[in-house]
């Protein structure tokens, strides 16, 4: 396999942009990319698209407002992965010498997609839990439940992610939000699903996150951005659930574990060691509390304690979601998985801002998502380790 | 009489007068999946036995949720339960909110769902407390 480094990122600022369509948000983002890497777009040997409720052929629509035509180009769609899985795929290509230099984007306009379906909590159609009224919060709000059961969790270890997460967001200028909670405002907001609060959600967002990623000989002859360390992708995995029966337990998501674990190897890194920062899915507060464990960021059971710790915070152990995670940088579904990576990188370059985690070499980006009858869920993550 | 329709199909089959959730049980490796798919999802395996699922089962986790989900009303209990043929079934919870519990019986009943606007009924299947002297609103 080759070696695999960012040449350039971009990113719209995630938020409300009712009067911009998805094909304007992802031209945005992609446009920011090329400018960022002060390469020409008619570079690109080929590009993948991370969106779920699209519209069809979202790849080509946007590409063509940059003067990019005439290569492969995909739209992908893999719940709250979408967008690290188009990540992935380039990196695939890049990796295994398909092509050199590619794109890879990830768009939402879920205003867009209120306007023609409404507003409302979002079951995956046709699903047979779903009819039975099984939506993202109600999943998170029994995985919250198990985690007070199971590992102690108080009401204030579960909001800690949406606390330390909107503090890191005030921060950020791609923030949707800027603000800054107490415990007590988040217990106070509107209760969706037992304990599940309106500020322990992500917001429903609109943006676009795109990366530019080429193979070291391609790096060396394109890339201008000599005072940038050089970062590479270290590692990419996708990993899905496996059929449910009784014995799954939603603390020890496979998907997550697995995909942790072999990206880790892949990386040729030990989690509870050498990652320094960390950007998730915490689309649910309690979320992230469940995750730091099975991401191997401390010992199995004690993510808890790693919380209360303070190792989750800036200035900690490994900072999570230093960005201010989807919690308070907003959840353009599709974009989400291209932001973490991109996010991920800015750590490692080191033109993170006030949200810099110091000396940061190694990073995670995790996306995870989708519930549905019969498979474990949430049924998909993506995992990148990126280094320098 | 209205018309009536099975919220989704395969999930329910009629049993002489009531309507009764069937799984299959794997000829290869001996697991029970739900709803009846066409090959055994733990191993692809084609042969088995389509098999009648308890009616009651253990609650492993549920939550409450308070605001509207497509046709229900909140608050909307709902939950995992956990059957002696090792399946986990998802569905709504009739209690009252203070006895649902982690680990507490359940028993399967069936019953309209929801009512669509041309009048259909929605049947389907929800949980009830075994027990009267946890509140449940046996009928």
């Amino acid at each position: 396999m080759r070696e695999v480094y960012v040449l350039g990122i971009g990113q719209t600022v995630f938020g409300k942009h009712e009067e911009k369509t998805p094909n304007d948000l992802g031209a945005a983002a992609a446009l920011a990319a090329f400018k960022d890497a002060e390469i020409s777009p008619k570079e690109m040997q080929t590009a993948y698209c991370g969106s779920i409720f699209g519209p069809a052929t979202v790849v080509q629509a946007t590409l063509i407002r940059l003067g990019i035509s005439k290569i492969p180009m995909y739209t992908v769609e893999n719940a709250c992965a979408s967008g690290s899985s188009a990540v992935h795929l380039l990196f695939k290509d890049i990796a295994y010498g398909v092509c050199d230099v590619g794109l890879a984007f990830g768009v939402e306009s879920l205003s867009t997609h209120h306007r023609k379906f409404g507003k409302a909590l979002i079951g995956i159609e046709g699903d047979l839990q779903a009819k039975l009224s099984l939506t993202m919060p109600s999943f998170f709000a029994a995985l919250c439940n198990r985690l007070m059961e199971e590992r102690g969790a108080k009401l204030e270890d579960i909001c800690y992610p949406s606390i330390k997460n909107h503090k890191n967001g005030v921060t950020n200028p791609y923030s949707q939000y800027k603000k800054e909670f107490t415990f007590q405002e988040i217990m106070n907001s509107p209760m969706i699903a037992n304990p599940i609060t309106t500020l322990q959600c992500c917001p429903q967002s609109d943006g676009a996150a795109a990366v530019i990623l080429c193979s070291k000989e391609t790096y060396k002859k394109l890339n201008k951005k000599t005072h940038r360390p050089a970062v590479k992708l270290a590692a990419s995995v996708i990993s899905v659930g496996g059929p449910e029966d009784s014995s799954y337990d939603p603390l020890a998501l496979e998907t997550n574990i697995r995909g942790a674990a072999d990206a880790c190897e892949m990386a040729g890194i030990e989690a509870s060691k050498d990652i320094d920062v960390v950007e998730m899915h915490d689309a649910f507060s309690g979320e992230e509390l469940s995750a730091y464990e099975m991401l191997g960021l401390c010992p199995p059971g004690e993510g808890v304690e790693f919380a209360r710790s303070g190792a989750a915070a800036l200035g900690g152990r490994c900072p999570v979601n230093p960005s201010g995670g989807l919690l308070s940088m907003g959840h353009p579904l599709g974009a989400s998985g291209v932001r973490v990576v991109i996010d991920t990188a800015r750590q490692l370059w080191g033109e993170a801002g006030a949200n810099q985690v110091d000396g940061a070499k190694v990073g995670m980006a995790q996306m995870l998502g989708g519930v549905l009858t019969g498979i474990e869920s949430p049924v998909v993550a993506g995992i990148q380790i990126l280094t320098k | 009489m209205s018309n009536q329709v099975v919220f989704h199909a395969g999930a329910l089959e009629k049993e002489g007068d009531t309507l009764v959730q069937i799984g299959f049980r794997c000829d290869h490796c001996g697991k029970t999946s739900f709803p009846v798919s066409e090959l055994c999802p733990f191993c692809s395996f084609e042969k088995g036995v389509k098999t009648r699922l308890s009616n009651e089962g253990t609650l492993f986790s549920y939550s409450i949720t308070r605001v509207p989900v497509g046709p229900y009303k909140p608050p909307i209990i709902a939950g995992y339960i956990d059957l002696p043929e090792g399946v986990r079934v998802f569905g709504k919870i009739q209690a009252d909110i203070e006895v649902v519990r982690t680990g507490m019986r359940l028993r399967m009943e069936t019953g309209v769902l929801w009512t669509e606007k041309d009048g259909t009924e929605v049947v389907g299947y929800y949980y009830v407390p075994c027990e009267n002297k946890n509140g449940g609103k046996e009928s």
